[in-house]
């Protein structure tokens, strides 16, 4: 971040008649525009690969595959949204998949009391979390690191090293069966993307995270209470992390140790590539939702490619990295710009 | 154009994105001069200072500095150039020491050469010797400084650079005393060096400077001998009409009313022992110098920095304060001191920011919609006069006037009975500042109470049903409505009351 | 929030301005990490009397200097307020790159060495370029650059295999006459560099950008150049990093960084340094990283069962980070009396 640019701003602000026609564009809208567009043509051109790609059922898989990662995402932009960063998300994955397994031991008794149980433990996991970080002023990165390595070590101890078990046989057939010709994982998303916008963008708590991350000081001196929602988001984003363990497991018919592990990073890349500032109080779950997808649809068509694993590492990377470039914040300010002369002139 | 001039600039432009913040602005200033700048907030000033400084680059116009032409591309350019600069926003790194503060960016003498302690603040003390500062210890933090002498340390820094032409943006705006200051610049004038001396007070203007050029609206609107214009027609070039203090007119006296709130022998930091009484309909005032305690008592008020001593009572029963939450519950909404810092969210829209403290109350079992908020929020704006196209901007996208609006009409908007306002006008326009006095003065009539700091005393003279004067941290003087002139909250803000230093009065 | 009552501590600090010469912004976190680490060593020693054998203290520092180097680049971009994921993917192209092409001798060591440090001051001025001069936030930046390393990684080295030298091998991992280990012989030139360069103009700025950079900018400093620095000292390290990890290992595998990734983080934290920039320093973080090593070894000596070793870990990662800030908050309120 430039000074330049700051004093660009301040300046702008302090000098402006407020009468520019464009500032009310915000850059939310053109990211998920941008993101999205990006991935459907992924899509389309996937048929150059194969022709089985690029159609309906692609889609599907892709949508589906990717919902484990919108899950954990959700949770990951919240704590982002307060200025945190939840480290503890792949341990959290893990608990959620060898709680599943080991609670139901394959069987659907007790499907009603298990799941709820485990989000409880999991919302209680990230409590502490947050209370670390609000009331302790331990660093966020610190903390959910510490916790995740705590909550690992505690799975390890459980597990005895190897997860046993397997889940409800009833959530591994709705992981198959399809309502009205779609996935039920892929109505689950919808449905789950559809709460969380509401939640993020709808709400009272919503607002009030925003709040939060936009500007804490002001926060509490406008009386709201910042500690309660911080731990509000770490809760939601272990419980988030726990759903996407016990989604996994159903889809995996069983839990393995390392199953968070390939999505911590992941869950960070996507709030970022979504539009999100790393430094908080900024972002659109719909973009974070976008960037989960893209991510997933680059790994899938990579792995369709049939390509040395190492040249598509290096496309994954390339990929993000000009979708940063092009999401840059001054390429919007130019757009403004552009826009604002335009209805000027 | 004269040959003899050390700087001259020319119809000077800088845009940024669809913003004119100088359209045209043209000025010389002499060789030992010390030349002042003069005009309202957002006229210019600062964009000036920023592209004479080497930090932004105009649009258009041209400058000379010396017969030669003058581009700066960066701070250091511009100091190579012969110009340095003192920021009225501190450019000193709180981190670092006043030796390295001092000789930034370059402190080692050498780009790979680590630099010598001893060495840093030997020339640290050189410097300080040169220019009269004795106070100041080199190896000190600079966090550790208070805020005149950060001030002082910015200005030497300054100084330091051997400057042709030095440019001085509010110098004064921390520095309790003015003499050190008056005295370098009568030095360094004697010396050749010119002066571009931005300040809004009009009396240091008068005592330093010879001739001012005053900007409106990114213009220069021409520049004058001070001596052959008296202060109103200086105002007049500013705002481009005559000055009038148009201040509403006032509510009979609340003496019978009931107390809304009332503090008894309030402590906490420099605030010591300090009583009032706010009654309902009644605008109480708070004259202070900087730094008397006066902010201790608003944060205690507001439950940001609950008080050591003494207790609040809210309605005649006792309050405890001891968050910002219970404060609002208690009917008290607080207006910050520093907007930016403590009020804005810059990211929101200019509704949520006015929204926020009751979104509970207006949401549908949780579910907020934009259209709640700007229907919600309609009757707030109204009363600060917040036009409603504003609404759905981002705060940082607006200019600080409506910033503060925005801010203000949060407070109206949580129902509060009593505003507890620090300094609300400050850093804000004519138009904004005469909306604040409008919203003020009808939520007074309409039977809300308000506590207000203002460092504009013609504000507490004009505004206000009565004065509370702290000194020292204590209440020097209770000023009522009949007896509050300038000059004698201006004396009793010094701690002198009839001659005499004062005690807490009743 | 912290930041209500940080303005507060300030108001106070002007109230009564007793002022202390403070030690220098690095030392305070430095000296707490070490006695943190000194306690670890003392328990190490009660539980495991062999702990002091030379042996033993030298296949310690053995393990933990790649940790160490990584922590201590890592610092760099903290300090001026950012991340650097990219290390994980820096040390495993290192890592490969000396294990696929290995030259033998002590002239060849150094040829491997201006390898890693090439690639590491490649990737690093890459980063530098994005996140200076591009503007993009350096969390995202490197978590690219980091991607596309482990890509590289992967293509010269498909599986873990391959052969470091002999020389980096045996000698870098023994001791210099018999006495002194090489790895410490390292850590301690990494500081003594460290203590010179933070004097240096870039070094000073460094802790200026990192704190306030419109302010350092208004102070002449070229703050992009700064930022830049950082990365292209930082990349380096982590190639330094993955050469000693290689001596160490003395074979390669692509994926041979991911563990330092999150490590070398909490290392620097441990250290004392703040992410939100601007204080802190190298050797906090040296220290920082020999601490969580010598962690594992205690936690391994005192025979919990090696399952719930991350439980005891994790506690003491967050005791420590309470710990040192207890030990400022005392040492502030001390000094503003």
């Amino acid at each position: 971040m430039s000074v330049e640019d700051d004093m660009t701003a301040t300046d702008a602000a302090a000098a402006a008649a407020d009468t520019r026609g464009a500032a009310r564009i915000g850059s939310e809208p053109i990211t998920i525009a941008v993101i999205f567009g990006i991935t459907v043509l992924l899509i389309l051109s996937s048929r150059f690969i194969s022709p089985a790609f690029g159609g309906w059922s692609q889609t599907e898989t892709i949508l589906f595959l990717s919902s484990f990662l919108v899950f954990c995402s959700f949770g990951q932009g919240l704590v982002i949204l307060v200025r945190g960063l939840d480290l503890s998300i792949a341990s959290m994955i893990t608990l959620g998949g060898v709680l599943t397994t080991t609670w139901l031991a394959g069987s659907n008794d007790g499907i009603w009391y298990v799941i709820p149980a485990i989000l409880a433990v999991s919302a209680a996991i990230g409590s502490i979390s947050g209370i670390g970080v609000t009331v302790l002023r331990i660093p966020p990165f610190i903390m959910t690191l510490a916790m995740g390595i705590i909550v690992y070590s505690l799975c390890l101890g459980y597990t005895q090293g190897t997860p046993r078990g397997y889940p409800a046989p009833a959530l591994a057939d709705l992981m198959r069966a399809h309502v009205l010709g779609v996935p039920a994982p892929v109505l689950l998303l919808a449905v789950f993307v559809a709460i969380a916008v509401v939640l993020q963008s709808w709400t009272t708590f919503g607002r009030r995270l925003y709040a939060v991350g936009n500007n804490p000081v002001a926060a509490h001196v406008s009386g709201l209470s910042t500690r309660r929602l911080t731990i509000g988001a770490y809760a939601i984003s272990a419980m988030c992390a726990g759903f996407t363990g016990i989604a996994l497991a159903a889809y995996a018919n069983g839990a393995t140790l390392r199953m968070g592990d390939d999505y911590l990073l992941p869950s960070i890349a996507a709030v970022v590539v979504g539009g999100s500032s790393i430094l908080g109080g900024k972002g659109n779950f719909l973009g974070t939702v976008g960037g989960a997808i893209l991510l997933t649809t680059l790994g899938t068509i990579l792995a369709a490619l049939g390509i040395e694993q190492g040249w598509k590492t290096i496309i994954e990377g390339a990929v993000i990295l000009v979708a940063l470039i092009i999401l840059r914040e001054s390429v919007y300010e130019a757009i403004r710009v552009w826009m604002g002369r335009t209805s000027a002139g | 154009m004269g040959r003899d001039q050390l700087l001259s600039v020319t119809g000077l432009a800088k845009r940024y994105g669809a913003t004119v913040a100088l359209q045209s602005l043209s000025m010389e200033v002499a060789p030992r001069e010390v030349h002042a700048i003069l005009g309202e907030n957002g006229a210019g000033k600062s964009t000036l200072v920023k592209i004479l400084s080497g930090v932004v680059r105009p649009n258009g116009g041209t400058m000379r500095l010396g017969g030669s032409d003058y581009t700066p591309h960066s701070i250091v350019e511009a100091r190579r150039a012969g110009v340095s600069t003192a920021f009225q926003e501190l450019s000193l790194l709180p981190n670092l020491t006043v030796a390295e503060n001092l000789l930034l960016p370059n402190v080692s003498g050498g780009p790979l050469r680590p630099s010598s302690r001893g060495d840093a603040i030997a020339a640290a003390r050189d410097i300080f010797a040169e220019f009269d500062i004795d106070d100041i210890d080199p190896r000190w933090r600079v966090e550790d400084l208070s805020l005149a002498e950060k001030q002082r340390l910015e200005i030497t820094r300054a100084f330091s650079h051997k400057p042709r032409l030095l440019i001085l943006d509010e110098p004064t705006a921390a520095l309790p005393d003015t003499t050190w200051l008056f005295d370098q610049i009568r030095r360094l004038t004697g010396d050749g060096v010119a002066i571009l001396y931005i300040s809004h007070r009009l009396a240091e203007v008068r005592e330093l400077c010879q001739r001012a050029t005053v900007l409106r609206n990114g213009v220069s609107i021409g520049t004058v001998d001070l001596a052959g214009i008296n202060d109103d027609e200086i105002f007049k070039m500013m705002v481009g009409r005559a000055p009038e203090a148009r201040f509403p007119g006032r509510a009979p006296a609340a003496g019978d009313r009931p107390v809304v709130l009332e503090g008894r022998n309030l402590s906490s930091g420099r605030m010591r022992d300090v009583s009032f009484e706010l009654r309902q309909g009644e605008i109480l005032g708070v004259a202070a110098l900087e730094g008397q305690g006066q902010l201790e008592l608003f944060r205690a008020l507001a439950g940001l920095a609950p008080a050591t001593g003494g207790d609040i009572q809210v309605d005649g029963s006792p309050a405890a304060l001891a968050s910002p939450h219970q404060a609002m519950a208690a009917g008290i909404a607080y207006v910050p001191e520093e907007r930016k810092v403590e009020g804005v969210f810059g990211g929101l829209t200019a509704a949520a920011n006015v929204s926020l403290p009751k979104i509970g109350a207006i949401s549908r079992s949780g579910i907020l919609t934009h259209a709640q908020d700007a229907k919600a929020i309609a009757g707030p704006a109204r009363a600060v006069e917040l036009a409603d196209r504003y609404f759905g901007f981002r705060m940082n996208d607006l200019s600080g006037g409506n910033q503060q609006k925005a801010v203000l009409a949060r407070a109206l908007m949580s129902g509060a009975r009593c505003l507890v306002m620090f300094d609300p006008t400050r850093g804000v326009d004519v138009g904004t500042k005469q909306a604040i006095y409008a919203m003020m003065r009808d939520f007074a009539d309409k039977g809300g109470a308000i506590l207000v700091y203002s460092s504009e005393l013609p504000e507490l003279v004009n505004l206000c049903d009565a004065c509370l004067v702290i000194y020292g941290g204590r209440v020097a003087a209770e000023v009522p409505r009949g007896e509050l002139s300038e000059q004698y909250l201006l004396t009793a803000a010094h701690g002198h009351v009839g001659d005499e230093p004062m005690k807490a009065a009743s | 929030m912290s930041a209500v009552d940080a303005t507060s501590a300030t108001e106070a600090g002007h109230a009564a301005p007793k002022r202390r010469l403070r030690q220098g912004i690095a030392s305070q976190g430095a000296v707490l990490i070490g006695v943190i680490y000194v306690i670890l060593w003392v328990v190490y020693a009660a539980e495991q009397p062999s702990a002091l054998s030379a042996y033993s203290i030298e296949s310690l520092l053995n393990n933990s200097l790649p940790l160490m180097l990584a922590a201590a680049g890592q610092t760099f971009v903290v300090l001026q307020g950012g991340f650097d994921l990219s290390v994980a993917g820096i040390i495993s192209l290192s890592n490969v790159l000396v294990a696929v092409y290995p030259v033998e001798g002590p002239f060849g060591a150094l040829v491997n060495l201006a390898m890693v440090v090439g690639v590491g001051l490649a990737v690093g001025a890459t980063n530098g370029i994005l996140v200076a001069y591009m503007r993009i936030q350096s969390i995202a930046a490197t978590l690219a650059t980091m991607i596309v390393c482990q890509g590289i990684a992967l293509l010269i080295l498909k599986a873990p295999g391959g052969y470091v030298s002999e020389f980096i091998a045996y000698e870098l991992t023994g001791s210099l006459f018999g006495t002194v280990p090489v790895a410490a012989v390292i850590a301690v030139a990494v500081a003594c560099i460290w203590l010179a360069f933070r004097r240096t103009n870039t070094g000073i700025a460094l802790y200026a950008v990192g704190r306030d950079a419109t302010a350092a900018e208004l102070s002449g400093i070229d703050v992009r150049r700064t930022r830049f620095a950082a990365f292209c000292w930082a990349g380096v390290l982590y190639g330094c990093a993955g050469f000693m990890l290689s001596a160490q290992t003395s074979t390669g595998n692509p994926t041979a960084g991911e563990p330092f990734l999150l490590l070398c983080f909490a290392a620097v934290a441990l250290g004392g340094t703040s992410f939100s920039g601007g204080s802190g320093g190298v050797i906090g973080s040296l220290i920082g990283a020999a601490t969580l090593m010598l962690m594992q070894k205690v936690l391994f000596s005192t025979g919990v069962s090696s399952f719930y070793t991350g439980v005891f870990q994790g506690v003491v990662m967050i005791v420590a980070v309470l710990f040192a800030a207890f030990v400022q908050y005392m040492s502030r309120s001390r000094g503003n009396g």
